[in-house]
Parts: structure tokens; sequence; C-alpha cells
């Protein structure tokens, strides 16, 4: 898909942006901009005017200022390996890369903190910790690149927040410049600084309210035992009631994946995995007090023979388990292997009814005539649907699209959600009036106005349509019939 | 619809001209809309037992009670989400999760009257929140009637969720000052199949804090751990354990390694915990302190002044969170005063806070409620002018007057 462009940005305002990053980490040249166009959702492209790559808060400070006086809207961007267009320039706006604010600032392992810039991977935060015997909980699939500013903007899942919860929950507190230029604390180490959670507004917010420049994140003890099992089962029904009742036997785990056979297949022609060609497989983690993962292990064991599990495979170390985690978090790219594009689908729908609800896209394959693989987060009802289709027969790329938003259509039926982890970005905006009145969304836009009333952070994403602020909410103005007295409210 | 008059509603004695008590969100959004129609100011009230909190409102016209909305509107227990309307109490959503071996992980004082709505309101918790995180973690959704008395919805009914911005988070603490919650979802819990309290009788904070520590170390997962004492000297650290039988039984054995601790009787557990209860919300003198768990020794000797001054006194902290309640009755005001201020001044000073839920007259004159100004106050007044710019819900009462 070609870019969109705008007019380029004068000189002298490049000029200006390099004379406080530094020239190299200022990109103007349309060649090297081209690397910008797009984030991991590469059906979306936009050429920015100029990217911007500071080192440091104060450099920040000053490309937000300058963005404001040059009315430039700014889009902030991590690593760019997010699949909902989050980081989607605007065409001749600013991006403004976070991946030179790679410091780890400050451990406290006795109160289980620590204070990092953005634009450190996810993965090198559990690595850095990992010998004091702590880990980051929040683990995307993606976790090797994507950088923890991201995560904040997306309030990232991944494999294991089904017992640990979503970046959201292990956020404590950020730094942050607001759109006018100005630093701002949001919460901190200590819980439950009195007024607005404003962090809470933050995670989540895709980068539309402000620029993140230091996040203090919780950080959790290593549980003493880690137990891991992988499953085999005739279909997704059957390993779709296996998710069911080990839920309904009071167990959380820790994790537990489901991939159906398409999925298989795509991910032992990428890894190499020797897993058997079967309907479907969960890949389950129990994690905590070792007494309880024994206990807990066991009973998931029961119930998924229970459910009708054909063999059930135990590694038989921990490299064993990464290997069988690796195959799990490389499914999107193994998709590769069977066919030449893709289109990755995130929604959520209660884990009731996934049984039901894979019927359906079933049933979608069908009648599209495209594959559709599964491979997803079964505890929490997380879909991650990918649409097969090749790019080079004419219109399956626009009918791989219509059957993906079909399968969101779904999703909201059910009571779910059009995204459980991927965000809105500018993919998912026209979906959100299917969820959201928009009441609803002006209510959630009161927030963004709080923040950037000139909507000059990341506009254009999450809302359907453009939304300003103006300067004030209206006063009430009641209808000509209740000042006549022709009719009454309330 | 029924509107009366009733002096017994009354915020922080403040009494309203009017009470109204809707039975659904329709109900209670044609209200709001009413009031906004006649510029008047409202107050809102679930089970009333927070009415203490924060300043007395500047106006109020109306008060809001929640207390007949009280339905359970679905509950799924195969998904452990369950969405209730605002007035139905802590209690009433345990028993019927409880039915089906599940629970909403939130364990607040006063389950019998506390409401949910009131519970996101004010940001409710006690000390299972050490496992199981606050309100924030729990609630997945909610519906809120606004200022203008348009309703809103944010959040969804499934757990994992990134729609649309977190509003379920935005309200969480909010103090009725951003809208009226009419319906919140949360995430459930399985029901534990045990649980265990052993403590720790007589330490010292330091004691505590290093047991703390040592429990973190050894990779075992209380429920709670709580340090109640009279004053800060002397103090019994009750730690809890639920979840499966014999991993229960296998947590309380390590712990025993720690230190001298007894295993409690379950009677005897429930009289420790009836103790915290009682030590947390009695006293007319009510203080909440927020510090880092290591600090825990550092804010027991920060509070003998306040000890000092007051009589019945009662120290309880939540000592894997960094969370202290101080409670008591005033003996020399111009001393605890004095006690409260310095003390604030110090824990502020190294990023904490002390928040003021309840107090005499006689020191309210004297030491806000809520504090400082955090730096991001002026962003907290924005979203305030933003969600009800004519300050018409609760006004004054919430942090810096919002």
């Amino acid at each position: 898909m070609e870019a969109k462009t705008a007019a380029p940005i004068a000189q002298d305002v490049v000029d200006r942006f390099a004379a406080i990053v530094g020239k190299p980490h200022c990109i103007s040249d349309p060649e090297q901009l081209r690397t910008y166009e797009c984030d991991g959702l590469t059906s979306f492209r936009a050429r920015p005017g100029l990217v911007v790559l500071p080192g440091n808060t104060a450099e920040i400070v000053q490309v937000v200022k300058l963005a404001r006086a040059e009315d430039l809207p700014i889009v902030p961007r991590g690593s760019g390996t997010g699949l909902s267009g989050g980081a989607l320039p605007i065409p001749g706006g600013i991006v403004l890369g976070l991946s030179r604010m790679r410091r780890i600032l400050e451990i406290d392992f006795d109160n289980q903190w620590m204070r990092v810039e953005p634009g450190v991977i996810n993965l090198d935060i559990s690595k850095r910790i990992a010998p004091h015997g702590y880990y980051y909980a929040p683990d995307p699939s993606s976790q090797q690149v994507c950088t923890i500013g991201g995560n904040v903007a997306e309030n990232s899942g991944g494999a294991h927040c089904l017992k640990y919860g979503f970046t959201t929950n292990h956020v404590l507190g950020a730094k942050v410049v607001l759109a006018d230029g100005n630093l701002v604390e949001l919460g901190g180490p200590v819980l439950d600084g009195p007024g607005y959670d404003l962090r809470g507004a933050l995670v989540g917010s895709e980068g539309t309210l402000c620029v993140v420049v230091e996040v203090t994140l919780r950080i959790l003890r290593k549980p003493e035992a880690t137990r891991t099992f992988f499953a085999t089962f005739p279909s997704t029904d059957e390993a779709g009631n296996a998710v069911s009742l080990i839920i309904a036997a009071g167990i959380v785990p820790a994790a537990i994946e489901m991939m159906d056979r398409l999925a298989i297949v795509a991910i032992k022609a990428a890894t190499g995995v020797d897993w058997p060609d079967v309907g479907a497989a969960l890949l389950m983690d129990v994690d905590g007090p070792l007494a309880e993962v024994e206990h807990t292990a066991a009973e998931a064991t029961r119930w998924a023979q229970e459910a009708g599990a054909l063999e059930i495979r135990v590694p038989r170390d921990a490299a064993e388990r990464d290997v069988m985690w690796r195959g799990r978090k490389s499914a999107f790219a193994a998709m590769g292997r069977i066919s030449p594009n893709y289109v990755v689908q995130d929604g959520v729908i209660p884990r009731s009814e996934i049984a039901p609800v894979l019927r359906q896209i079933a049933q979608l394959s069908v009648s599209s005539g495209l594959r559709i693989a599964n491979v997803f987060h079964a505890g929490d009802g997380n879909l991650h649907p990918l649409v097969l289709y090749d790019a080079a027969v004419p219109g399956q790329e626009a009918l791989a699209e219509h059957t993906a938003g079909e399968i969101l259509e779904i999703c909201v039926r059910t009571g779910g959600s059009i995204t459980g982890e991927h965000g809105v970005g500018a993919d998912k905006a026209p979906y959100m009036t299917s969820m959201f009145s928009d009441d609803d969304l002006a209510t959630m836009n009161m927030v963004r106005c709080a923040f950037d009333p000139d909507v000059r952070m990341n506009p254009g994403k999450v809302f359907p349509t453009p939304r300003l602020c103006g300067d004030r909410p209206g006063k009430y103005v009641p209808h000509a019939t209740e000042t006549t007295g022709l009719a009454g409210r309330g | 619809m029924h509107a009366t008059s009733d002096a017994r509603v009354a915020i922080l004695g403040v009494v309203p001209r009017v009470v109204h008590a809707p039975v659904n969100a329709d109900e209670c959004a044609e209200i709001m809309t009413a009031c906004a129609r006649e510029g008047l100011s409202v107050g809102i009230i679930g089970g009333g037992t927070e009415l203490s909190l924060g300043r007395p409102p500047a106006a109020l016209d109306a008060v809001i009670r929640t207390r007949a909305m009280a339905r359970v509107l679905e509950y799924a227990p195969a998904d452990m989400v369950i969405r209730v309307e605002a007035g139905v109490t802590l209690a009433e959503v345990q028993a019927v999760t409880r039915a089906e071996r599940q629970m909403l992980a939130l364990d607040a004082p006063h389950p019998e009257r506390a409401t949910l709505g009131g519970l996101v309101a004010t940001a409710g918790y006690g000390p299972r929140r050490a496992r199981y995180g606050a309100v924030r973690d729990l609630l997945i959704g909610v519906t809120l009637i606004r200022a203008d008395g348009v309703c809103a919805r944010g959040g969804g009914k499934v757990v994992k969720n990134v729609a649309g911005f977190d509003l379920p988070k935005v309200v969480c603490g909010s103090l009725g000052s951003l809208g009226l919650i009419a319906t919140a979802n949360f995430r459930l819990h399985p029901l534990p199949e045990v649980a265990q309290t052993a403590i720790f009788p007589a330490i010292s904070a330091e004691t505590a804090a290093s047991l703390v520590n040592r429990m973190r170390q050894a990779q075992l997962e209380p429920a709670s751990a709580v340090a109640i004492g009279q004053g800060a000297g002397a103090l019994d650290l009750g730690v809890r354990f639920e979840g499966f039988d014999k991993a229960v039984a296998h947590q309380m054995k390590r712990l025993r390694e720690l230190g001298p601790s007894e295993a409690l009787s379950e009677d005897a557990a429930a009289r420790f915990w009836k103790r915290h209860d009682e030590a947390r919300t009695g006293g007319a003198l009510r203080i909440r302190i927020a510090a880092l768990p290591s600090h825990l020794p550092a804010t027991a000797s920060l509070l003998s002044p306040l000890f000092a001054a007051l009589h019945g006194a009662h120290f309880v902290a939540y000592a894997t969170l960094g969370l202290t309640f101080v409670t008591g009755e005033i003996a020399d005001v111009p001393a605890a005063t004095a006690a409260l201020l310095a003390a604030r001044s110090a824990l502020t000073g190294s990023g904490g806070s002390l928040v003021v839920d309840d107090a005499p007259a006689d020191v309210r004159a004297n030491v806000d409620p809520w504090g400082p100004l955090p730096g991001s106050f002026a962003l907290m007044s924005e979203l305030k002018r933003r969600f009800d710019p004519e300050r018409r819900l609760n006004p004054g009462r919430f942090i810096g007057g919002l």
C-alpha cells in the first residue's frame, strides 16, 4: 500500500528540531523516513514529515514545545511492533521515537519496583532482575523487541496475564511530558497518592494523552515453582471444554494457551517442534508455592484427561519448556510458512463461548474460502484468529480484512471486546461504535481533552471520527418544549 | 421516584434540601438531568460507611442515595464476571458468588452496609488487597451517570479488554466528583478451599518489616499480612494464607521457619481479624498513611508524637503494601494537630501521604483531610472541569476542593 504523504516540513524547522536532538537523531530524508511509515500493521502507511529520536527528558520537552509552536502533530513510537497502527504517522507530522531512552534508572527489590525509561525492551527488564530472583510479569509475545513505553501505551497483555494482570496492573507511576511541554509525575512507587488515578487513565491511552519519559513498574518475586504441560485434543471443542473444567475447579493457571490444527501446522513448520498433527492443543503453566503447584498441575492434568485429551506431555527440563513456549510465541510469524500473507485479529469473548465462537469462525472460513488459524489466550477468551490470504490474488486482501472484521462483530455480539491487547489504533477505530455509543466516546474524549486540549498527541487514533475539545463543554441547554412547559423531563 | 427531605442524610454536617432514591440507572439519569436543568449540586451516598471522607461539600442541594439500586444484573459463573447495580452491598455479592464457590476478592470494612458503588468511588479495600489487588484491579466496566445526566459506559464485561480509554480506572477513588457510578462489572476469583492465619506476637515494627521481607525471599504468597498494635510498640503480625488445603499447610509450615509464630485456630483467627476490623474502623480520629513497605519502622517511630496525643489508639499496618491506619480518640487537640501535620510533612517528603478519613471538627479546622496538592493537580482539576464544568458534583469535597 502506498504511504500517505504531505508537504515536507520547512528546512529551517527541521534544523531547529535537529538542534535539539542532534543531527544524527533527526531524520528528514525521504528514503530514511520510509522505515517509519508503519508499525507492525503494515497495511496502513503514512510518511511522517520528521522523525526525532531524543536522548533524554529535557530534549523531549523541547521537541514537544517546538512541535506545539509549529502546530505539528506528534506520534510517539517505541519499537514499532504494535499491531493496530497505533504508531502510524500523521502525514507530514512528527514521529517521536523513544528508542534511545533505554536506561534502567533505579531498582528497589525490598519494595518491589523499578524505574525505567520508555525505550527499555520488555524482556530486558526481566533479564536485568532475574539474577536477584525477580521478574516483570506482562509478557507480550513480542517481548524480545517491544518497549515498555509501547506496552504502557497499549496496556499490553501476554500469555501470563491471566493470573498476573496486564500492564495497567503493573505500572505504579509514570513521568510524562504533556502536550504543552509540562513535565508531570503520575503515581509513583508509594501506593494510593490522593486524587484521581491518572496513571490508570494513561495506561492503554495509545499515545493520545502525553509522552511517557519514565515508568515505575511493579516487579514480582519469582514463584517457587512452575509446572508446564502440553495437551492435545481431537478438536477445539474438547480443548475449550478442558479450559472450562480447569477454571471451574478453582485453578487460576498462570497461562493457558490454545492452538488449533492450522496453527500447529504452521508452528511446526517454522520452529521444528515435534508436536503431533491434532485438532487442538493447550499449553499451560501453573506457578506458585511448590505444594500448590503440585496440586494444581495434577488437578489440571486430570481435568484435561476428563475433557478427552489425547496425550499430555510434560517438559523434562527448562530447555524443553522454553522450546514449547517459543513455539507458541512465534505463532504469528510462523504463518509466513503456510501463507504468503495473513491478517492478525485480536478480539475477546466470554471464556464460556470459546467452542461456539470457534465454530462460527470455521463457518466464516468456509464462506470466505480463506483459511483461518486460531492461536489464543484461552483462559481469558482473547482470540487471535489469523486470516490467511494471498495478496497476489486480486480481491483477497480486501476479503481477508472483511472476514477479520466479521470476527470482531461476533466478539461484540457475545458480549466481548474488539481488542484484548493489540489496541484500537488506526485499525479498529471504525469498530469502536460497535461497542460504544456516541455518549461513551464523548466521555472518553473528556479524559483526552483534560490532557491534550489541542489534540496534538497521536490524533486520529482510538476515536472513530475526529474529535476536538472546545474550550469548555457546553452548559445544559433545555429544549424549547421544556421552557414552554409543553414537555417535562425526569 | 421518591424525593424526600431527610435531615439524617447529611454529608459532613451539610444537609441536602432533597433526597432521591432511584431504583435503577434510568431513573438515576433522569434525576441527574433534572438537577442539571435546575443547576443543583448533587451528593451521592451508597451505604454511608465513608461519609466522613474529605472536606464538607461547598454546596449540597440534592443527595442521590443508591441503596435502592440493588439488583445483581448478570452473573456468569463460567466467565467469573458479575455485573451489579451500585447499591448492591459487598455482603450481597459475596452471598451470590459463594453459592458458585467464587468471590469478589474485596474485603473492605462494613460489608453488610458498604455498597459496590461506594467501594469504587472511595477505592475501598481490606487486608487481602495484598494478594488480589485494589478495586482498580477488579473493576472491569462501569456505567457512569455524568453531571449532565448523560449515561456513559467504559470498559466491558470481559476481563481482558483494551478498547477505549480506561474509564473504570478514572472513576476509582473519584469520590462522586466525576459522575454517579450506576452499575459496575467485576472480575471474580475462586473461593479458596481453606484459609489459615498465624501470628507473630508482640514484635517490633523492625521485626515485622524484616519478616515481610523474608516471607518474600522465601517465596511465600500470603493473602494478607497485617501488623496490629495499641501504638506502634508491640505489634502482632497476622499472616493469612488461603487456597488449596495442601498449599496452605505447606506455607504455614514454611512460615514457622522464619520465626516464632503461632498458628491460630479458626476461632482465634476470626478473633484476630475482628480485632483488625475494630482497630481500623473505630475512633473519632481515623487516618490512612501510605509509604514504602520497607519504611514501616520509620513510619512507626514518626507516629509516636501522635500516639502521645491520643488515647485508645490503634496502629494497623498492611505490611506488604506500605499502607497503615491509625485510629483513636483525641486526648490533646493541639498536640494531635501538630503531630498530624509533622507526620504528613515527613511522609510527603519521601513520596508518601497521610489522609484523614475522619476527625473531630477541632482537628479538621487545622488539618486538611487530603494534604498537599500533587504535581499533577492541574491535570486533575482539568479532568474535573471536563466532566463537571459547573462544579455541581460533590463540589469542594475532594482533594484541593475539586
